[in-house]
């Protein structure tokens, strides 16, 4: 280990032992009932950023809102969307599975980050999606980096996963990235969704957390 | 067993009460009602100059020239006399209007020991509102009220005699001749004055001096003029200057919220909705009644749902007056459903949902509901629900939702479609951004609904096509158009 990282790590135990409240431990997960992620993760972080990256267009990111309103109707859990592009569709919905949905419906990034701000600190919440797939890349890449360390520290406070879905590798603080790029053929249009849900190829590219079932 | 709630000079404390700027500085209250005007009250550090009560303004104003001299205001004193009414009906329904800032209470009906648990709670809450009062209790109204008077700031009277006699002549408040007659006499206290025979005071003195007499021994006693609690919960002020900035008008809410829930409580109730009117400087009215998520009596919850609105709020003018009105309502109570889901913070929860709503609008956020409709796009946006019900498990669809989710573009994008002469099937897109050979299509599928109305009457053909990536196709009377991905 280079001298700079092993200063760096013994900091960061140095910290952890000093101020056990700062460190907070992997506080569970959220299963989202698609094998690929949570064989690979347990699920979606508590307390923690998650960014799926969606590269391509029909990789099946609506796919997999969907499936999470599906399992959060069930357990039950609050959802908030914030649709950067205002793409959501609710008639592609069961009537059941959007009872338990807070729908923000922004016209631009812009405007969806500091809903992002509010909504990542509030404790009513189980999930938080910020849509930005349909969003224009150069104006994401305008979103600074703290922006999204902000949003991660709001978020450890609380109880909630938040996930970010982008075109491209943006969120330079998220504790997990998963990434589906493998475009659907139009033959799954006549498939039941459940079963399109659990075959969704969800690859994990980083994890930073060790998350734990619960 | 009475009580009495007393706010000195309180013509001036009720006017500093609404007035931030003048916080610890020299002020006075000058009665212009009287020739020359004279001084009424002042504060501490008015004293401290040499300012007293009495004085006329250009007396004061030579011992202290950076007093600041105002005149009582009527919507004030009528502000923080209801808070103090509440106060006082929060010890006992009992309640005596005796005199500008001092309310009589029967309290008869607490036991002795929640007496003086009771007045101080009673206390802080005044304090609370920016009132210093005081407190005395005592067997008669007389006697609490000169418990009150002298008291920092609570007083229970246990032995009249030994209360009473070291107290000056000045607190049974003599008549000026009687008053010199006493001092003429060498007399200074209560003590001394009914250490004399009363009958031999009453042949000398008169009926004033036996009336005298029987105050300075507390024998006085009278029933109470009994108030009724006020039927309305509201706070108003008209302002002499005019708020162009946020915090003096939050400050001014705050006083009044604090006040309005002391009466809530008093009457157990709870705010279901706040009616706030605020007057403007080119004398337009701007009123809004905000609805709580749940009723509540926490000053908190209610002050955080005006400062939520009223940061978002941008008026033409300044504000020269506002009123604040609470519907009240009796809280039901119900016990949830073991399973069902509520919302953690409901407040915090409405909170949130307004200052997104002053974000991005308030009609684009909430639930969605579809509307019973097969027209393309059909849905409400309805506030969310505080409870998630469960779900009968396992999930059991008769028809599970098929396919891939649309991601619908607002509006539809409008596309050159170049058809098939043979299949009449798309075979190749162009839109502003894109371009591509149609590689799997499916369709055509007709749709049309509304035709019984000519203005909403909608028909449409549409197809699921692949190029790039999989788009629904909708051809219209206005064109064809990509209504979305699929995705």
């Amino acid at each position: 280990m280079p001298p700079a990282a092993a200063s760096l790590s013994s900091l960061r135990q140095l910290l952890a032992t000093r101020f056990p409240q700062a460190s907070r431990p992997a506080g569970g997960v959220l299963p989202t009932g698609i094998p690929s992620v949570d064989d690979a993760t347990g699920g979606l972080p508590r307390h923690a950023l998650t960014e799926l990256v969606c590269a391509g267009a029909s990789t099946g990111s609506q796919l997999f809102i969907a499936q999470l309103l599906a399992v959060t109707r069930a357990l039950p859990a609050r959802v908030a969307l914030i649709d950067g592009a205002d793409q959501f569709d609710p008639q592609s919905f069961p009537e059941t599975d959007l009872s338990h949905l807070l729908w923000v419906r922004c016209r631009t990034p812009a405007d969806a980050m500091p809903v992002a701000d509010l909504l990542a600190r509030e404790a009513n919440l189980d999930l938080v999606l910020l849509d930005f797939v349909s969003c224009p890349l150069p104006g994401l890449r305008r979103i600074a980096a703290a922006t999204w360390y902000r949003l991660q520290r709001a978020a450890e406070q609380t109880d909630l996963a938040f996930v970010v879905l982008t075109p491209a590798t943006l969120v330079s603080s998220a504790q997990l990235r998963l990434q589906i790029d493998r475009a659907l053929p139009l033959s799954a249009l006549s498939v039941d969704r459940p079963h399109l849900a659990v075959d969704l190829d969800v690859s994990r590219q980083r994890q930073r957390l060790s998350v734990a079932n619960g | 067993m009475f009580a009495v709630l007393h706010v000195a000079d309180f013509a001036l404390q009720a006017l500093l009460r609404t007035e931030t700027a003048l916080r610890g500085r020299p002020v006075a209250l000058l009665d212009s009602s009287t020739r020359p005007p004279h001084l009424l009250a002042c504060t501490d550090s008015a004293r401290a100059c040499g300012v007293h009560p009495g004085q006329t303004s250009s007396q004061a104003l030579s011992r202290c020239a950076s007093l600041r001299i105002l005149t009582p205001r009527d919507d004030a004193e009528t502000d923080a006399n209801s808070g103090l009414l509440a106060a006082a009906f929060g010890i006992s329904p009992f309640v005596e209007a005796t005199a500008p800032g001092v309310y009589s209470l029967q309290i008869d009906g607490l036991t002795a020991r929640r007496r003086e648990p009771a007045l101080r709670e009673a206390l802080d809450r005044l304090t609370a509102l920016g009132l210093h009062a005081t407190a005395g209790a005592g067997p008669t109204p007389l006697l609490a009220l000169y418990a009150a008077r002298h008291a920092s700031p609570l007083l229970l009277i246990g032995s009249e005699r030994a209360f009473l006699a070291p107290l000056p002549l000045a607190a049974a408040d003599p008549p000026r001749e009687l008053a010199a007659i006493l001092a003429g006499w060498g007399l200074r206290t209560l003590g001394d004055l009914t250490d004399l025979p009363k009958a031999s005071v009453a042949q000398r003195l008169g009926p004033a001096g036996l009336a005298l007499w029987e105050r300075a021994a507390g024998e006085v006693t009278r029933p109470l003029h009994l108030l009724v609690p006020p039927p309305a919960f509201s706070a108003s002020m008209d302002c002499d200057y005019e708020m162009e900035t946020l915090e003096p008008l939050l400050f001014l809410l705050r006083r009044f919220v604090d006040r309005l829930v002391i009466e809530l409580q008093t009457a157990s109730l709870a705010a279901a909705e706040l009616t706030l009117s605020l007057k403007l400087a080119d004398e337009t009215m701007l009123a809004r009644t905000l609805r709580l998520p749940e009723p509540s009596t926490h000053a908190e919850v209610l002050f955080n749902t005006l400062q939520t609105y009223l940061e978002s709020l941008r008026t033409s003018t300044a504000v020269t007056g506002l009123q604040l009105d609470l519907t009240p309502i009796r809280v039901a109570t119900r016990q949830q459903g073991l399973f069902d889901r509520a919302l953690r913070d409901t407040h915090r929860f409405a909170e949130t949902l307004a200052r997104i709503a002053a974000l991005v609008g308030s009609d684009r956020i909430g639930t969605p509901v579809l509307k019973d409709t097969h027209r393309p796009d059909a849905f409400t946006l309805t506030a969310p629900s505080s409870e998630i019900a469960p779900t009968n498990e396992p999930r059991a669809f008769v028809h599970p939702p098929q396919g891939l989710v649309l991601r619908r573009y607002r509006p539809p994008l409008p596309v050159l479609v170049e058809f098939s002469s043979d299949t009449r099937l798309p075979i190749y897109v162009r839109t502003a951004q894109s371009e591509g050979t149609v590689r799997e299509v499916r369709g055509p599928w007709l749709a049309s609904g509304d035709w019984w109305q000519q203005d909403q009457a909608w028909t449409r053909e549409e197809w699921d096509i692949e190029t790039n990536a999989l788009y629904r196709l909708i051809r219209t009377p206005q064109g064809c158009f990509l209504e979305g991905e699929y995705d």
